[in-house]
């Protein structure tokens, strides 16, 4: 019922974050609404689409889901360079993982076009006494108000929480982020993620959209890392099968 | 079957790990004429029509366990359990006379070094057989004590038979003989099984097949078999598939792990073995505080994901013994430590040398009731094995990973070259070479194959000498993708991405393995030595001379 003359726009977006925090299977919940325990690690980077709905238009995502290795951390920029949106993810239970979402932060603002859309997701809820999902809807921002309660849950047992909602929140919200908690497990907040970010990408940026390198030049993309051609050039992708959906 | 053998490379690349010491102290050779004199008697018997009348043929050479268990045959060899409790009549219940005409015929067409199965160096002396094969089980028992090298050097082979810990140690699915596999993987050679021939039941194109398998192995025995094996032969005849029985040891020759010299294997495998069980165990030795963080966090949270879909990977011993070869591995060459993708390069050695020590399907297996001894062997050999093969792509996981952009440029001109119709339309659809071969490189196509065509894509490799994993891999890969050119080229960037992400070689087996790998030894004779094709547009480096 929503397709018809609605119009459809293609996003770029990118994940970031340490290894094993997730963001394969947000992803694979988000574009096919499953979960696997123990997927194999990505290496370089894997592309997905998946299209969300939103009242007056549609947006198509192209998602680059890089591997989380610094080894590979090289390579991000390539994935990034273009980028309208990145997910920045870490995983809720290990606390360095957050420090490490920050560096990302840090270097899509530094690196990325400026107008990105950046989400900081925390992942992994279900491993905390949290994981009930009785506020799964709630947008990102209702989650501050859980903040108050995290210190105090997080020392009730069984809870295996290291990053309190408020830590991350605060951090968020300085650095002018979305927020997430979610559940790649439950699907908690998983669809809500996307479809925050998809509201948050200005409508103006859409409609710049045309043909190739139209789309996302800003940022004066920096030369290139790999085999002497081009970064990444996602502008074009997706022009020519706009009504064309992974699902 | 071996798809790729009739395009075996012929001019092998240097021969620097042929062992050339052929010391005078050759147990073999001394041994050797007694070996001869010994296996011939059983040619004669064991090919003699048997006399009974049922229904089924013996087909085949049989170790001395198949001898031993024949009410069994059909059915997967049963490793003895006692030796004087083994003594069963034999033979005759098996093989009929009226399939003696074919079999005869069957047997013509055969190798004729079967023989040689029948000596196995497990056979204890006191075993008396009595029947049709009775004289050659107890042949076999002789020559066995005394004319293999690992049985009379080994401590316990010495005294003249075999002591088996069998009644402590009968574990479920492993080989009876794991000890004499232990002590030197030659002894694989004598613990062949080939099932037996039915002419009611198979079919000529069975019987072919099956024929063809003993052939071939038979010619791997024979140079297997020689106090110093002649290398250069067994990478002509491994480049087109090695037998799964021969594998283990094949693999560790052509790596240059197991010496090529048959009288320096044993000490070299202790010493070798030790060395990393003492590594292992210094690297443990203070705990989790003592360890590499990092490295050891990257391991521990790759293990679980390593071969998820496969069951032997999902076993805690499997899980603690990678992980331990891992780390081992990663801090004894601090210069790319760990990096993933070097999880999935170790399954194929872990699968292959289990399977020396069970019977049965390796992957279904579960390593847990193995004795220690055979975990820290198997551990050991697949750690030094990791280690050859990541010597020749070391700088495939070092910083900013130089190796496999490298490769992925080679790619891209190569590409060019043989297909420049899709390197057209790969350009016009803006997918670059790095965004879909990274993966390729840095999990040598482990992530686009099952294990076992990675396995058979290995023994090729392994016989491409030190450049295999580097440099012929690269041909592989442009065997491969070139194989979809068709489909690509009517793709547009999001379908060319999502197609290469998964394609669809689930159906994939050993004959269209064999079908790549003689692709890619095509697009390698044809192009590997004009140094000047790499460099169409003047901006790629690489390293093609030097591996000349």
């Amino acid at each position: 019922m929503a397709d018809g003359p609605k119009p459809s726009s293609s996003v770029k977006l990118v994940l970031l974050g340490e290894a094993a925090v997730g963001k394969s299977s947000l992803v694979l919940r988000f574009v096919n609404d499953d979960f696997q325990e123990n997927r194999e690690p990505t290496i370089g980077a894997a592309f997905l689409t998946q299209k969300c709905n939103l009242p007056n238009r549609t947006i198509k995502f192209e998602i680059w889901d890089t591997a989380g290795q610094e080894r590979f951390a090289s390579l991000a920029p390539m994935y990034y360079r273009n980028a309208q949106s990145a997910l920045v993810v870490y995983d809720l239970t290990k606390a360095s993982s957050l420090a490490k979402a920050k560096h990302w932060v840090a270097e899509l603002q530094r690196q990325a076009s400026p107008g990105i859309v950046i989400a900081l997701v925390g992942n992994k809820l279900d491993l905390t006494n949290q994981s009930t999902g009785l506020e799964s809807s709630m947008g990102g921002l209702s989650l501050s108000a859980a903040a108050n309660d995290g210190d105090e849950e997080e020392e009730e047992e069984g809870d295996a929480r290291q990053i309190t909602t408020a830590e991350a929140k605060s951090y968020a919200d300085e650095e002018g982020l979305l927020f997430f908690e979610t559940s790649a497990k439950t699907g908690h907040n998983v669809q809500e993620v996307f479809t925050a970010i998809a509201n948050a990408i200005p409508e103006s940026t859409l409609k710049t959209r045309g043909g190739p390198g139209s789309g996302r030049t800003g940022g004066g993309a920096a030369g290139d890392t790999f085999g002497g051609s081009g970064g990444v050039n996602l502008s074009a992708v997706g022009e020519t099968n706009k009504d064309g959906c992974a699902c | 079957m071996w798809g790729g053998g009739s395009k075996k490379p012929q001019s092998g690349p240097a021969q620097e790990m042929v062992q050339v010491d052929r010391s005078e102290s050759s147990f073999w050779r001394s041994r050797s004429p007694q070996s001869n004199a010994t296996s011939t008697p059983h040619r004669d018997g064991a090919y003699k029509p048997p006399t009974d009348s049922q229904t089924k043929v013996v087909g085949a050479s049989y170790s001395y366990a198949d001898m031993l268990n024949f009410e069994n045959t059909p059915s997967r060899p049963k490793t003895p359990t006692h030796s004087k409790h083994k003594s069963t009549p034999s033979t005759g219940s098996h093989s009929p006379t009226n399939a003696a005409a074919s079999y005869n015929a069957f047997m013509s067409q055969t190798d004729d070094d079967w023989g040689l199965d029948l000596n196995d160096t497990s056979i204890p002396k006191e075993t008396t057989v009595t029947g049709g094969l009775g004289s050659i089980a107890s042949m076999a028992g002789v020559t066995s004590i005394e004319g293999r090298p690992s049985g009379a050097k080994g401590s316990k082979g010495a005294g003249g038979g075999y002591e088996y810990p069998l009644a402590k140690k009968r574990t479920k699915g492993l080989k009876a003989q794991f000890e004499g596999l232990v002590r030197d993987p030659g002894n694989s050679l004598h613990m062949i099984y080939h099932p037996p021939i039915n002419t009611d039941v198979h079919s000529s194109a069975e019987i072919e097949a099956m024929n063809a398998r003993i052939s071939r192995i038979n010619k791997f025995k024979t140079v297997l078999q020689s106090s110093t094996v002649d290398l250069t032969k067994l990478r002509s005849l491994a480049w087109g598939g090695i037998p799964d029985e021969l594998r283990p040891m094949a693999w560790q020759l052509l790596l240059g792990y197991l010496p090529a010299n048959c009288d320096r294997r044993v000490a070299t495998l202790e010493r070798k073995r030790r060395e990393y069980l003492d590594s292992a165990k210094q690297a443990f030795s203070r705990g989790e505080a003592g360890m590499d963080q990092t490295i050891w966090h990257q391991i521990s949270i790759d293990i679980p994901r390593t071969n998820p879909h496969i069951p032997l990977y999902g076993h805690n011993t499997t899980q603690r013994c990678l992980e331990k070869i891992l780390y081992v591995w990663a801090i004894r060459h601090p210069a790319s430590g760990y990096v993933q993708g070097i999880n999935d390069l170790v399954t194929p050695f872990w699968q292959v040398f289990l399977s020396a020590y069970i019977e049965g399907d390796v992957e279904t297996f579960d390593p847990g009731s193995l004795p220690p001894e055979v975990l820290d062997v198997v551990s050991a050999d697949c750690f030094w094995c990791l280690t050859k093969l990541l010597d020749g792509i070391q700088d495939n996981y070092i910083h900013s990973q130089p190796g496999i952009q490298r490769q992925v440029s080679q790619l891209r001109d190569l590409v060019r070259r043989i297909d420049s119709g899709l390197a057209k339309h790969l350009n016009d659809v803006q997918v670059q070479f790095i965004q879909f071969s990274f993966r390729w490189m840095n999990c040598m196509l482990m992530r686009e194959f099952s294990v076992k065509n990675v396995i058979r894509m290995w023994d090729t490799y392994m016989s491409e000498g030190n450049s295999g994993f580097s440099e012929f891999h690269l041909y592989v890969c442009a065997a491969f993708l070139v194989k979809w050119s068709a489909e690509l080229k009517k793709m547009d960037f999001q379908e060319v991405m999502m197609f290469l992400q998964s394609l669809p070689t689930k159906e994939w087996g050993e004959k269209d393995i064999g079908l790549l790998l003689s692709e890619a030894f095509m697009w390698q004779s044809l192009y590997r030595n004009s140094s000047a094709h790499l460099r169409d547009d003047g901006t790629t480096v690489h390293n093609e001379e030097l591996n000349l």
